[in-house]
Order: structure tokens, then sequence, then C-alpha cells
């Protein structure tokens, strides 16, 4: 009994050592003073803790609009994302119209460009849209990333359920708008969930664009204005970087401490055979 | 139904609606992604350069970074960042998942926590393993030198070899939840039945794994492969931030690459090249992933 | 350029840019005191990229400076700061689409990779030069272009960067005073390392200290990238003796310097693990925070080596109008404002010096004499040379700075062990692909 209990809880503590350990290094350095970080007997404890990286963070640095403004980019992106996503993968995968494994194909193609690249000639596009420096001009542009991988994962989940409850609601009278949102819907629910969580985690990591499209401090999120504001020249203000760091993970954990199972179920779903 | 707008009724066709229902994904994709795809590729092949235009040249900047040896270098390492990174994912990702598909107290707790590499932004994780990895202020350097194991601190990324593993560590740290969860999510899929069945026939645990559980976790296997590639040889915030593509050029891959070259060095033409390199291997995969999706 | 009488200049200037912005609009308030001949566009708003300061104060005086024009003029200016090397690539995305910030503050080679999008600076930088007694000769290398005899950018100044080194260890090292030459440092440097305080210069892809030390070797032994023609001149024997001295150096440096980036000799300097980097004025600001440090640190202007002449590197910033700006005219006033004394002189005072100004009427200010500590950095941009020296500045040594060809080429013989003439080939090599564009 108890060697099988160190078969499971062994490798489970040496996986959690490897994937914890920075953010234990985190949480450390979010509450240690700045001249222990240099100096200390053992780097491992906190011998005079102190909150004054955080209150900093939130007092004297915009990071709580930041924090604001990628919660709704992301929240939206994701609602923008997945409706799309369900829409087009229920297309391509129950209507079975002509082109639809051209479009399908596209989908993915549309997968392999690198943003570290297209952000450039994306920026002559952006600028002539007028969308340069607008805040929810990140929602469409980060829809562009989300939608091929939803997509796919909306079409494998929707292959899986019956073509019987559709053919029983056509019977029944229902025009395709109730098939799509009131047949369909309900049952693909894990799915979307999938879909969400992974769309909201993307849009809440995301740099890049976020750097380059936006401009003026109200407009930034998080990684952008912490790595932007929070490094000075050639210091870098670890405490508070650390400190928001930590804040900043809190609701993509809160997220998926509650949904990570509809993730899973979602995930498997798409992929059963 | 009699009554009912003519134009409902039009929706009522597959054809019809079909269209409809693609065209907000068709608009999107188009016009912020293919759109500007196309000119990225246009943008190589021509001699631009930050605020000039420049003139269309056919594919000589492909040549000039071919006969670039920095080029060759950042092209090998790209590889074999992706490779390692990849094997590295999937056994730890497949490990971790068949440990976490049992039931056990704290499972749920578990299985979320160890979410938090690919959760959290990259940027901000890179931050802090760069001070792990400082050569004057390593934690771990420290640790290491308590257990006595190494006399003086370690220089993870202040020369070639040490800094590419460290950074494929890094890789692996972040995306092995991905493939822990991907992998939690086929091995569910998998009917206990089988199990029991060979444990009748006598089998061992590990033939059970090589002859149900792997098998049946190839089509996964081949998604979460080939999806996961696609980011990593496309990576750059992660390299960028803890080594900039130093030291000596010897962690630069296509992306970091392409922007130093571009952005910085203001050869758009010659860094829109080295961008669209990588897509050739690309397009291989994709085409992996979309010959498996079809199959099914 | 001395300053007769401080207050009474301050007063009549400030009457004089109050009554210049608002010539256009009340003529009769027009005095008769010297008025500014850039007359801001109506309803003019500006918005400014600049890079983020090292040193808090920067960033606040800047602001304070920037309202104090705001309430003279009305005309509202929107600062958006980056960390510095991020201020570039911004730029030359503003270059490449046409549209962004009408001024932005950039680095070095900036103004020469697109030229043609930027606004003529000649009547601002020529009226500003000869209201502060002329600039620096550095200030012509990065602003001025001799081919079409104009003023694409209206220089600022540098960062400088000096050595800072503990006292107490050098001393013990058998130096009371800083070595004056290159041979001196590389004794100091083998005492250091013999008692435990080694030194530590970067030679990773650190933007600012690995270009600053290794292009102050290169030069300080007759070293060059280019000629004045823009040919390659880096492979000559000067080149290599640079190379042999700083695997010499390399030898007795403190152990990941070939990974560290900007940040990393700060860090180590102040924990004590360090006695002597090159580096801006920040790590001494810094060490204000610690007591038992900051007494023993000293910031003292670089040795020069058997070319006999100081050559040191400095990132140079300077601030430029783009062409797609509607309100030119109120750019230039408000840069002509922000470098004017009562702006500039608490400007320079507050950030102790960090940058140190291209205007040489701005080395008499006291805050240079203020502390011994703080005078080296005002000699620093005498002592300058440019980057791509003695090429032509523009795309081309902005790009050859970028690669860190020069920090690579040391780094290759003190690191990786290649040897001298390969290291030089293979920067020649690359200078050329770069250079023959």
């Amino acid at each position: 009994m108890f060697l099988r209990r160190l078969r499971l809880y062994g490798p489970l503590a040496l996986y959690g050592v490897f994937l914890l350990l920075p953010f234990y290094w985190m949480l450390l350095t979010t509450f240690k003073p700045d001249a222990e970080l240099l100096n200390t007997s053992n780097p491992f404890l906190i011998f005079h803790v102190t909150v004054e990286h955080i209150t900093d963070l939130l007092t004297q640095t915009s990071y709580l609009q930041w924090f604001a403004n990628t919660l709704f980019v992301s929240v939206a992106s994701t609602v923008v994302s997945v409706f799309i996503s369900y829409i087009t993968a229920y297309a391509i995968i129950r209507l079975r119209f002509p082109g639809s494994e051209v479009v399908s194909t596209a989908i993915f193609l549309a997968y392999i460009v690198p943003p570290a690249i297209l952000f450039i000639p994306l920026a002559t596009i952006i600028i002539q849209l007028h969308w340069f420096d607008k805040l929810w001009a990140l929602i469409p542009i980060y829809a562009t990333f989300l939608v091929p991988f939803c997509t796919w994962l909306l079409i494998g989940f929707l292959k899986n359920i019956p073509r019987e409850l559709e053919e029983a609601a056509r019977v029944d009278g229902a025009s395709n708008f109730a098939i799509i949102w009131r047949i369909i819907f309900p049952v693909a629910v894990p799915g979307l969930i999938s879909a969400a969580i992974f769309s909201f985690t993307l849009s809440w990591n995301e740099y890049l664009y976020a750097l380059v499209y936006m401009s003026s401090s109200t407009n930034k999120t998080v990684s952008v204005g912490m790595i932007t504001e929070l490094i000075r020249g050639d210091r870098f203000q670890w405490g508070q970087l650390m400190a928001g760091a930590l804040i900043g993970i809190l609701p993509a954990v809160l997220v998926y401490f509650f949904f990570v199972e509809y993730y899973v179920a979602g995930v498997s779903g798409s992929v059963k055979e | 139904m009699t009554g009912r707008p003519q134009i409902l009724a039009r929706l009522d066709s597959p054809r019809v609606l079909g269209y409809v229902l693609i065209a907000p994904a068709a608009v999107l994709l188009l016009g912020l992604l293919a759109y500007p795809l196309v000119l990225g590729v246009w943008l190589s092949m021509t001699s631009a350069t930050l605020g000039n235009a420049g003139e269309f040249v056919g594919l000589k900047n492909y040549a000039t970074i071919l006969d670039d040896p920095i080029f060759r270098g950042a092209a090998a390492f790209s590889v074999l960042y992706t490779v390692c990174a990849e094997i590295g994912k999937l056994t730890l990702g497949l490990a971790l998942a068949l440990i976490l598909n049992q039931r056990f107290r704290g499972y749920r707790a578990a299985r979320s926590l160890m979410l938090l590499p690919w959760v959290a932004p990259t940027v901000l994780s890179a931050l802090a393993w760069l001070w792990l990895l400082d050569p004057q202020f390593s934690a771990l350097s420290w640790l290491l030198i308590k257990l006595h194991l190494i006399h003086d601190n370690v220089d993870f990324l202040g020369h070639a070899w040490p800094a590419r593993f460290s950074l494929i560590a890094v890789n692996i740290w972040r995306g092995l939840p991905y493939f822990a969860i991907g992998y939690l999510a086929g091995l569910q899929g998998i009917s206990k039945d089988l199990y029991e069945a060979a444990a009748i026939d006598g089998a061992t645990g590990w033939q059970a794994f090589r002859r149900i559980t792997w098998p049946l976790l190839a089509p996964i296997t081949t998604i979460l492969v080939a999806f996961s590639s696609i980011f990593t040889l496309t990576d750059f915030q992660l390299i960028w931030t803890m080594t900039r593509g130093g030291p000596t050029d010897s962690t630069q891959v296509f992306t970091t690459l392409a922007y130093q070259r571009a952005i910085t060095g203001g050869q758009l033409g010659e860094g829109a090249a080295i961008a669209v390199a990588p897509i050739v291997f690309m397009i291989v995969l994709a085409v992996i992933v979309v010959r498996s999706v079809r199959e099914r | 350029m001395k300053h007769p009488d401080r207050r009474e200049f301050l007063q009549s200037s400030a009457a004089g840019i109050g009554a210049a912005a608002l010539a256009g609009s009340f003529p009769a308030l027009a005095s008769a005191a010297e008025a500014s001949p850039f007359k801001p566009e109506k309803g003019a708003e500006l918005q400014l990229l600049r890079w983020k300061g090292f040193v808090a104060k920067d960033d606040e005086i800047w602001a304070q400076n920037t309202a104090k024009f705001e309430k003279a003029t009305g005309i509202k200016v929107k600062i958006d700061s980056l960390s510095w090397p991020d201020v570039t690539p911004k730029a030359a995305l503003a270059a490449q689409v046409g549209s962004g910030p009408d001024i932005i503050m950039g680095w070095n080679d900036d103004p020469f990779v697109y030229p043609d999008k930027l606004v003529d600076m000649t009547d601002l930088a020529e009226h500003i030069g000869k209201a502060h007694g002329g600039y620096f000769d550095l200030a012509h290398a990065y602003c001025y272009d001799g081919e079409v005899k104009r003023w694409v950018s209206q220089p600022i100044g540098v960062t400088g960067n000096a050595l800072v080194y503990r006292k107490s260890w050098a001393k013990d090292a058998g130096f009371a005073e800083f070595p004056k030459d290159f041979d001196g440092m590389l004794k100091l440097a083998r005492g250091l390392k013999k008692a435990g305080h080694p030194c530590g210069f970067s030679l990773g892809h650190a933007v600012g200290d690995a270009n600053g030390w290794t292009h102050w070797v290169l030069w300080g032994f007759g070293g060059k990238q280019a000629n004045p023609d823009n040919t390659i001149a880096i492979n000559s024997a000067e080149t290599g003796h640079a190379l042999d001295y700083a695997k010499q150096l390399y030898e007795t440096m403190i152990a990941g310097v070939s990974g560290w980036l900007d940040p990393n000799n700060n860090q180590a300097f102040l924990a004590g693990q360090c006695g002597l980097t090159m580096n801006g004025i920040s790590i001494w600001a810094s060490a204000k925070e610690n007591p038992q440090l900051f007494p023993d640190t000293a910031n003292v202007i670089p040795p020069y080596g058997p070319s006999k002449q100081h050559t040191i590197f400095n990132n140079f910033t300077s601030a430029f109008i783009f062409k797609y700006s509607k309100y030119p005219n109120a750019a230039k006033e408000y840069l002509r404002f922000m470098l004017d004394t009562p702006q500039a002189d608490p400007w320079v005072t507050g950030m102790v010096g960090y940058v140190t100004p291209a205007l040489k009427g701005y080395a008499d200010l006291p805050v240079w004499t203020s502390n011994p500590n703080i005078t080296p950095y005002r000699d620093t941009m005498a002592a300058s040379k440019f980057d791509g020296f003695n090429g032509k500045p523009g795309k081309a040594a902005a790009q050859a700075l970028d690669e860190f060809v020069i920090v690579d080429m040391f780094a290759d013989v003190c690191v990786n062990n290649m040897a001298v003439k390969d290291s030089i080939a293979k920067a020649e090599k690359r200078l050329t692909t770069i250079y023959k564009r």
C-alpha cells in the first residue's frame, strides 16, 4: 500500500517541484525586500517580509488599469472567437455544403503564420482601418489566431454528435436556427467551454500585438505594461514585476480550477474515434 | 411555415446557410491573416527596407539568407529546439497525464496547479526563469552548491550549449501541461474494459501501455504534436526575453532573427524572407494534421 | 558660456516663451523679449514617444516641464514612454506605416535609417545650438547629414558611460588612484580577481553595456569598423591588439558575463560581487540605498589605450519629427522649450546627470561639480566616438550595431576561444554584407 502511494506521490511531487518552482520564486520575490534579493544567506526564505512591492505596484503604476484592459480583451475575444468558431464548425461539419473541405483545410493553414513577422504588414492594415491604439481592436486581431484552433476543436466535437438528433428535430419542424442554437448548442457545451478556456488563456498571455498596436499607457495589457514600465533602463523592479505576475495569473487559475474538468471533457469529446 | 419572409426561407438551404455562417470567419481570416500573409510573402521578394518600398527582386533574399551562416545556424537551432522540446513535452506530459488520470486525494487541485506554467504569461515566466538561472544569483545554483553537487554557480545562459538546453528546458516546462491535459482527455476516452481484459491475459503494466494505451492515443498525439510544433518552431518571446538570441547568436531562431533583421536592422525584405522560411516546415506539419483528421 | 544672471535669464526667457507661443493668436501680447521663431499651428496637439527614464526623476521632471509648456502655450502634449531598446522598433514602425507619434526621442542612427521621412530640423538645431554654446562633435555625427547639409534630428544628449568601481578594493589591489591607461586597468583587474572581487563587462547581447565596453577597447587601440567612404576597415593589426587585450581582461572577469544582459552588471555590483564595471550613472545612484556600499563606490572616466585618446561609446539620444505630423512647428517649439535652460537645468540636475546634454552650454551646470562622482559623466560626451566609426552614420552602421557584430567579434575570441584572425574575418564578412546594401 505504501509502495503504491510512493509510486503515485513520488513522481507527482517531482513534477510539482519542477512545474511550480518558478511560481514559488515569484511568491518569494514579491514579498522579499530588494536588499535581500541581492544579498541573502538563503534565497528560498524571506527574512523580512514586505508588502511594499504589492502596494507600490497597485498605487504607483497603472497596473489595475492594465488588469482591467486585459480582462476586457480576453473575455471579449473569447466570446467573439467561440461564437465565430461554433457557427463555422457547425457549417463545415453539419451542413456539408460544397467547398466545406476547402474551407476546413484553409482554416488549419491559417495557423502557420508567425505573429512575430505578420505584425508589420498587419500594422499597415490596422492603421488604414484607424484601429491603432484602440483597445477593442485587439479583439478581432486575437480572433485571427483563436478561431482556427477553436474551429478545429469544435469540428472534432460536433462530429461526434449523432445525426439522429438533428433529423428528429427536423421531423418535428424545427428551423435551422433552432437546431443550431437550441438542439446542438447545449450538447456542444463541453467543447465550447474547452474552446473558451483555451481562447481566454491565449488572449491573456498575448504580448507582441498588444505591444505594437497599443500605444497609450491606458491601453496597455498586463504583460505589455509591466515589461515597458517596470523595467527602467538597466534596472529590473523585480519585486513589482513578480507581484504583477502573480496577480496576473489569478484569473486564469480561477478559471482553470473550476473548469478544468470541462476542458478535459471537451478535448476528449473532440478526439473520440 | 407559410408567410415566412423569403430571405429566411432561403436560409433553409444548407448551401446558403453554410456560406452565411462561415462568412464572419472568412472575412476575419482573409482580411487580417491571409492578406497580411500575402503582403509578407510579397515583402520577402522585394528589397524593402524600413521606410522604403524597394523593388521586386524575386528570390534574391532567399539566396542571401541561405548563404548566411547566422541564418543557417538559426534554422538548425530552430529545428533542434522544436524536436527536443516536443519529445520532452510529449514524454513528460504523457507521464503526468497517466499519473493525473488516477483518483487520489487532491487530484482536482493537482490538475489545475499543474497547468500553471501554460497559463501564466510567457513574458513574465521567462523573467522569473531569467532570475532563477542568473549567473550570480541563481537559487538553483545555490541549491546545488548546498547539496555539494557542484562548486561554482552554473553558467546557464552564458555559453552556447548550456543556453540552448536551458531554453529547451524552459520551453518544456511551459508546454508540458498542454500535453498533459490533452493526453488526460485522450486517456478518458479509453475504455477500462480493455485494461481489465489485458490484466486477465496476464499483461504487465508496460505491455498494457504499449499495446493499448499508446496506439489508442495516436490520434491525439498527432494533433498535440502538430499544433505544439507550430508554436514552438515560431517561438519568440521566451528566447528574446532570456537571451535575445545570444550568446554570439547561438540561440537565434527564425523569429528572433527575422525580428532583429527586419525591425531593429531595418531590412524588411530579408526579415520577411527569414519569417517565411519556417512556413515550409509548417505546411508539412499542417498537411499531416489535415490528413489525420480526414482519416477519421 | 556663462549665464550672467541666472534669475534674470530665467524670467526673460519664460516671458519670451509665453509671448512667442501666444503671439500667433494675440499679437497685442507679443513683447519686446526674444520671440521664438517657431510659431505653433492653431489647435495643435502633440504626441511624444520617449524612452522610459533610467532614473525616476528623469520622467518626473520631464513631465513637469511638459506641464509648464502646456500651461504656457495651451498645447496638449501626450507622453508615451517605452523601455529604451523598444523605442527604435516603434519608431521604425511609425516610419513604415506613415503614422504615429509626432516626436520621437530615439537612439543613435535612428534618424539616418529613414531620413526622408523626417522634418528638416536645421532651423531648430541651429537656433538651439546658438543659444547654448554649440554642440559637441558627437551631435553632428548623429544628427547632421553632411551629404544634404541639413540636420535631421535635434541632438539631446547621451546616457553616459563611465567606469564604476569600489575604491577600497582598488586600493587593496595597489591603486589608490584609478589607472589612466589600459595597461594599468589590466593590472587592476588582475588584482581585483586575486582578491575575489572580479570585474565584469558584458559579452552577451546587452544593448547598452556590451556595446559600450567593446567599442571603447576597439577604438582605444586604434581599431575601427569602417572608413569615411564606408569601406570596411575592421581587418587591421589594431583590431587584433584590441582583441588580445580583451581576452586577457576576460580572464579576470566574474563568471557568466557572456550571458549578461543590461541589468546584470548593476545587480552584480550592487550585491558586492563585482568590483569594477562600465555603466551609466544608475549604479552609483542606486548604491545610495546601501549605506555601506555607497561611500566606497566611485565613478571615473575610462582610461585610454595606445591611441592616447579617450574613446568612449555612449548611446546618443535625439529627437526627430516625422513629416506626417500635422504640427511640426508646435513640435519644434516644444523641443526648443524643453531644451531651454529653465527646463533643461532642473531636468539634468534632477536626474543627477543621467543624460549628458549635447549642448556645450550645459556642461557648466553646477550639478556636474556637485559631486566628484558625477563629473566623469560630464566629460563622457567630449570623449566619445560614434558607432560605425569611422564610417558614415546610417542604415549600415545601425544594422551592424543592432546585430552585435563588434560584440560578437569580442565574444568569439574571449568566450568561444576563436582565433583572433578568424574572429576578425567573420566580423569583416558580416560587415561587408551589411555595408554592401
